[in-house]
């Protein structure tokens, strides 16, 4: 599992490859920290590469979604898997992110 | 064998010192004996003398008028007597005044006279009878006496002895001598008695010493005996001497014999001592080489049994596999063998014969089981890998031994066993003997291309291996074991778990057997495919163990996310609430498929022993809230119902036991 951050404009992209699972969801959620801390930006969750998530992953997505909510910031979950989006559904977040 | 030796020599001095005394004692009274025999004859030879010099002197008295009476009574008297030499009457000077100064007569033995008998006057200048000691001494005792032997070189003209007596006128005036010789010849004869042994010697001298029977001269060096005896008569000493080497000749002879014999006996005692401590020697040699092989073998025994797995069960952490093994060798060490070890949730089994026995078998045995352990590390196709043992093996294969070998690989995820034969027995699937492609031994022919087989393990489902020596064990009637027995006990156990039916095994072999020698190593290896099932550590990293478990299983595609999900969170929930803060413990999740009332179902059980947490009870999440009302936790257990059918929770035996079940004909996926 690895997380690559790529900032262009007032775009901030999270590229998430690999299982994001309970053991992931540690090293993921220091790597998301960036996204935190930004104001009034567009941060986009590439989950292109994502093979699956479980609701470790699911609490980072939150948490992000959280923090942005407070800073002025819009989250968007691109490209997300069958799999996924199958989670997504069950837990609701399909509602809570928007979602291309 | 010292004591013996000095044991043997001392009986040996003993004994020559007794015979020595013995003998000393017998010779010192037969000399006595002999002596005193010698001195009668000589007394009786010197008394004879005696009379007749008494008898001459009375004779010679009455004649003393007739001077030529003399010549007739010497005469006679010689007649008479044997023994006399010669006989004298010698008168004292002018006695007759018509014969002169001397006048003696005698009568001496003679061979060259008519009669044998020489009857002369003898005295004269030339024989001065008057200065002879006989004479003087003659006129002077009165009573016979003997003189010192002398050479009478005018009467008997030989070494004689004399005794003197006086001869006396009516007056009583001693006016002659007579003189009987004795010839020292004459004593001779009596050498009868004295020659004691042949070689001894004897000898008679006077009273000073003179020889009257001379004796050869000693030898220097040489040791005599000496037995002395004196004549009281005479005053002559007989002696009797006999040189100790003849006296001791015999014994010295027989102490010689006796001594060879000795030493030869010593000899032969030596000779059976060394071979015995030689035989003895080579024995503790013999004794010490079979001790060092017994060791040895024993040692080899251990480090061979070393090598098979015989900690049962052999892994703690794993429900999925229940395994029982045993060889017992015919012999010290065996060419049967049988190992299995776990890669990747893979077992890798075999069990296989080495032909022969014994050592070189052993050996070819562990090759062979290196080989498996090696080629296993890297390969998992079990036609490969028995294509690398038996190219490895066949690479220095001099002795040409071969082995049947049973190799294989049981995916534990999917119960999915592949598997390679090699000339061995085929191995019993439950009740079934498996099918077997008619592959070569392994070590007969580098490059022979073997051919693989599959087969599906059941949970549950046991397959047992063997080698020969069961079926072929053989009774005292030299019946064997067959393999109708052998499935008949299989059926009799059948269910059982791997250790029983194993030892039921076993006892129905030894049974059977009934104190037969064992003829071959009996080998047999019982696994059972419990069901699938991991365990993990108390570890959040564990994690992605349980995705790769899962994905071994072989089910349903659009099932795996959901599932894999579904026991993470649930897993996850353990190590978070049933184990906070630790990081021992360990999480159990097994997987059963079975067809239930809602059609085939798989049922998961995650079990673990932490503190009772019942992940049931947590509340609803309402996942219609918007972002900013939702709460962060709470997510994995609405996901764990929202995947499986059917969720329970019990304590069990102070274990945590989460049941999940999902249907397979029904999936629901939302």
């Amino acid at each position: 599992m690895t997380t690559t951050i790529q900032q262009s404009g007032n775009q901030m992209i999270a590229l998430f490859s690999g299982r994001l699972d309970t053991a992931a969801a540690i090293p993921t959620a220091e790597a998301v920290k960036p996204l935190m801390e930004a104001e009034n930006k567009e941060i986009i969750l590439d989950c292109s590469q994502l093979e699956y998530i479980s609701s470790s992953g699911l609490r980072i997505f939150l948490s992000i979604r959280k923090e942005a909510a407070t800073l002025g910031s819009k989250v968007i979950v691109r490209s997300i898997n069958a799999d996924i989006r199958q989670v997504f559904v069950m837990t609701g977040f399909i509602s809570l992110f928007e979602i291309q | 064998m010292l004591v013996a030796a000095l044991f043997l020599e001392t009986t040996a001095c003993i004994q020559y010192i007794c015979s020595r005394a013995a003998i000393e004692r017998e010779v010192a009274l037969r000399a006595k004996t002999e002596l005193r025999s010698a001195e009668l004859e000589i007394n009786v030879l010197t008394s004879e003398m005696e009379a007749a010099a008494k008898m001459l002197s009375t004779m010679a008295e009455t004649n003393l008028d007739n001077p030529e009476a003399m010549y007739a009574s010497t005469r006679i008297l010689l007649q008479t007597l044997d023994h006399v030499e010669s006989a004298g009457i010698a008168f004292i000077p002018n006695y007759y005044p018509q014969y002169g100064r001397w006048f003696e007569v005698c009568s001496s033995r003679s061979d060259s006279v008519e009669g044998g008998i020489f009857t002369r006057q003898i005295g004269g200048a030339h024989h001065d009878y008057l200065q002879s000691e006989w004479f003087g001494n003659g006129l002077t005792i009165d009573s016979a006496w003997w003189c010192e032997p002398y050479l009478d070189d005018a009467g008997a003209k030989t070494m004689v002895v004399s005794c003197s007596y006086p001869i006396k006128d009516r007056e009583g005036n001693v006016v002659a001598v007579t003189c009987i010789d004795l010839s020292l010849n004459r004593l001779s004869h009596i050498s009868q008695y004295l020659q004691v042994y042949k070689d001894s010697y004897y000898s008679i001298q006077s009273s000073t010493g003179m020889d009257i029977v001379a004796r050869p001269d000693t030898i220097p060096g040489r040791r005599y005996k000496l037995f002395v005896e004196e004549i009281d008569a005479t005053g002559w000493h007989i002696s009797i001497i006999i040189p100790e080497d003849i006296l001791f000749a015999e014994l010295r002879r027989l102490g010689l014999l006796i001594t060879i014999l000795m030493l030869v006996g010593l000899g032969l005692l030596i000779f059976i001592m060394v071979r015995a401590g030689k035989n003895l020697k080579s024995l503790i040699i013999v004794n010490s080489q079979k001790e060092r092989i017994e060791s040895e073998l024993e040692i080899a025994q251990t480090i061979q049994s070393a090598m098979l797995p015989k900690v049962f069960p052999p892994f703690l952490d794993r429900l999925d596999l229940n395994i029982y093994g045993m060889v017992k060798p015919a012999k010290e060490i065996g060419g049967d063998l049988y190992d299995f070890y776990v890669r990747h949730d893979k077992l890798f089994f075999c069990l296989g014969d080495v032909s022969g026995k014994g050592v070189p078998a052993a050996l070819v045995m562990a090759t062979v089981r290196s080989l498996f352990r090696s080629v296993t590390s890297h390969e998992e196709d079990a036609a490969v890998i028995m294509q690398q043992i038996n190219d490895s093996l066949g690479e220095n294969n001099e002795q040409n031994m071969f082995v049947t070998l049973f190799l294989g690989v049981l995916d534990l995820k999917s119960g999915q066993l592949h598997y390679c034969n090699a000339g061995h027995n085929a191995p019993i699937l439950n009740q079934t003997a498996l099918p077997v492609k008619a592959n070569l031994p392994i070590g007969v022919d580098m490059g022979h291309v073997f051919e693989a087989q599959s087969a599906k393990m059941q949970p549950n489902d046991v397959i047992f291996l063997y080698t020969d020596g069961l079926t072929e064990a053989e009774n005292v009637r030299h019946e064997l074991f067959g393999e109708q027995r052998m499935m008949d006990i299989l059926t009799s156990v059948f269910g059982m778990r791997p250790r029983l039916l194993v030892s039921t095994m076993q006892n129905a072999v030894e049974s059977f057997v009934d104190g037969a020698q064992q003829s071959d190593d009996l080998t047999m290896l019982a696994i059972r495919f419990e069901k699938p099932a991991i365990v993990m550590r108390n570890d959040i990293q564990q994690i992605p163990t349980l995705a790769e478990w899962i994905d071994g299983m072989n089910i349903p595609m659009e099932l795996n996310m959901p599932i894999n999900l579904a026991l993470e969170e649930a897993v996850t929930n353990v190590m978070l609430y049933a184990y906070p803060g630790r990081t021992d413990g360990k999480v159990f999740v097994e997987c059963v498929q079975c067809n239930g009332v809602k059609g085939e179902q798989l049922i998961f059980t995650i079990s673990d022993s932490g503190v009772p947490f019942d992940p049931t009870q947590a509340p609803e999440v309402d996942t219609s809230l918007s972002a900013e009302e939702r709460a962060i936790g709470g997510l994995g257990i609405h996901l764990v119902r929202q995947l499986m059918d059917e969720i329970t929770y019990e304590r069990i035996d102070n274990m945590n036991v989460l049941t999940l079940v999902k249907y397979l004909a029904n999936p629901q996926n939302d």
